[in-house]
């Protein structure tokens, strides 16, 4: 079965590999929450250095409703992908195959970043509500 | 929280690249014609005296007791510790391996088992182990034994519309309590009613037990009318399937419930008719599902009966085994990946399956799930071929049935039903393409 052959560092070794790909680019830049188009936001955080490349999704979550990048996002296999979540209750960020998380600041507009190398059809919701925001198709 | 169409796992297939669907139905229209037109005119496949028979020796291994006493008492186990792992073990899905057993090591893993090994969960059914120690405490006469021959397979085809609704719709599917609370009221239910009934019931009436020996028709495991096993083709296996009440129905429901699996996602489903996600939503789209793949099955094999003018109380009965194959095939298109990539969960959280801190039995507690495992090109090849391969079976199997059925059958008679054959692919196809 699929079980990959044990080797004793290597619970040690995807414990730190989780924790670097769980650990979210907290966004505490300025950006007035007003902001509701997604281009004007785009170009005032281009300035952090790698997310100028790639695909950016970005949705906002007000009193369950989601909206922005809602439903099947499709992304080309390898890009990388900005994720930026703005909830105005706080919650978790899940996103599911690439199991990653992050708090969501009640308000905050946070930014998850990761390349998309595994392909498929994966969820990324709400923890705590279970509310679906998106799913990205990568392939 | 875990929630995706088929209870657990991290991800959902691709759609099928267009280039595939369009071969592949184009593949299976070219077959079916084929089929009719090419093939035996003269029923060629064995009966059930065919095969090669196994040494004695083997036999009298197979249907020994200890053999059988043993695989279900370490199924037994296995269970109870499932359900113990269930109720006390870790509370989030994602940590608790409960519901990774049941629906994707257990149920996913029980087609390639009962197709290589033949119907392993009847002769390793833990129930058995169960009612044989209760039924002391009975009568040695069930009451119900005389009515069980004329339920046939009705009760098992309940039984698993019961499962794939909790599997496919249930809110709560993914939690571990309620994987332990389905899991202990099947047991009691079905112990009860075997007490009722007698040990054929399972048989009968369990709804697993009944799965795996229907995929084992398609398995090179077969027995002769006497009870003597021997190895033969499985198309001559699947034709030699006895015809049972209740078979039609239940191969119905499994194919409707995968079909309704893969409705659920597309985008046309998620953003449409199934948008609220709720209870409702799910439990009428899995009937409908199901309703439209038995007014195709009953339209196409009485059309087709009538064509031969046989008596109209043969159908839709006569055929039920011929759609086995297609059924098989939109199954392993649905859950090969689940079970080659998620399925890797269960054998990660085995390791520590209470989630006590610093245990790692088999070394594995730290590995992570690998979904590139499989490229998605392999997983789409899979797919197509599962559907393709399982609808010329089908359709083969349809042909040898009406040759047995009427020596002179036109091949136009089989037309209505190979028409709806012809559908349930090009539907299964389109499922997997997303529409």
């Amino acid at each position: 079965m699929p079980v990959r052959p044990s080797r004793l560092p290597a619970a040690l070794a995807g414990l730190g590999l989780a924790a670097a790909l769980t650990g979210c680019a907290g966004t505490d830049e300025p950006v007035p929450a007003a902001s509701s188009t997604s281009s004007s936001s785009s170009t005032s955080s281009s300035s952090s250095a790698p997310a100028a490349a790639g695909q950016r999704i970005e949705v906002t979550v007000t009193g369950g409703q989601v909206t922005g990048d809602t439903g099947r996002m499709p992304v080309p296999a390898g890009e990388h992908v900005t994720l930026v979540v703005t909830s105005d209750a706080r919650d978790e960020l899940h996103v599911h195959g690439y199991d990653l998380t992050c708090d969501l600041p009640p308000g905050t507009p946070t930014t998850v970043e990761f390349d998309a190398t595994i392909p498929g059809v994966f969820e990324v919701e709400l923890h705590d509500a279970g509310t679906l925001l998106l799913s990205l198709q990568v392939g | 929280m875990t929630l995706l169409a088929h209870g657990v796992g991290s991800r959902t297939d691709l759609p099928i690249p267009i280039g595939f669907a369009l071969y592949g139905a184009g593949a299976a229209i070219l077959a079916s014609f084929a089929v009719l037109l090419l093939f035996w005119r003269t029923p060629r496949l064995g009966g059930s005296g065919s095969g090669r028979p196994l040494p004695a020796g083997l036999q009298r291994l197979l249907d020994g007791a200890p053999l059988r006493r043993g695989l279900q008492a370490a199924a037994l186990l296995v269970a109870a510790f499932v359900v113990a792992v269930a109720l006390w073990g870790p509370r989030e899905t994602d940590r608790n391996l409960a519901p990774w057993v049941l629906y994707v090591t257990f149920w996913v893993g029980l087609v390639p088992l009962s197709l290589l090994l033949g119907p392993v969960a009847r002769v390793a059914n833990p129930l058995r182990l169960l009612h044989r120690g209760l039924r002391g405490f009975v009568p040695a006469r069930p009451p119900g034994a005389a009515r069980l021959p004329s339920l046939g397979l009705w009760p098992a085809a309940g039984s698993l519309l019961v499962f794939v609704w909790l599997e496919l719709v249930h809110p709560d599917r993914a939690e571990p309590v309620t994987v332990a609370v389905f899991l202990l009221g099947y047991a009691v239910v079905h112990v009860g009613l075997a007490l009722w009934f007698g040990e054929d019931w399972f048989a009968h009436g369990d709804g697993f037990e009944a799965y795996s020996t229907v995929i084992a028709r398609l398995s090179p495991w077969g027995r002769r009318d006497g009870g003597r096993l021997v190895l033969r083709n499985p198309l001559a296996n699947a034709i030699a399937t006895p015809s049972q009440p209740g078979l039609a129905a239940l191969v119905v429901v499994l194919l409707g419930s995968t079909a309704f699996d893969g409705l659920s996602r597309t985008v046309f489903w998620q953003t449409g008719p199934g948008s609220s996600d709720d209870t409702l939503s799910g439990t009428l789209g899995l009937l409908v599902m199901i309703a439209v793949v038995t007014a195709l099955y009953v339209l196409g094999t009485r059309l087709s009966g009538r064509m031969a003018m046989q008596d109209p109380a043969i159908q839709p009965a006569r055929y039920a085994s011929t759609v086995i194959p297609i059924t098989l095939g939109y199954t392993v298109a649905h859950y090969f990946s689940l079970l080659v990539l998620d399925g890797q969960t269960t054998w990660i959280l085995a390791s520590n399956p209470f989630g006590v801190d610093g245990l790692d039995l088999f070394g594995t507690y730290g590995n992570r799930l690998d979904l590139n495992a499989v490229s998605s090109d392999v997983i789409a090849l899979v797919q197509v071929g599962a559907i393709i391969l399982g609808h010329v079976i089908g359709v083969t199997l349809a042909h040898e049935r009406a040759l047995l059925s009427a020596r002179r059958a036109r091949a136009s008679d089989q037309l209505p039903l190979v028409i709806v054959m012809v559908c349930f692919t090009l539907g299964g196809l389109g499922l997997l393409f997303g529409f």
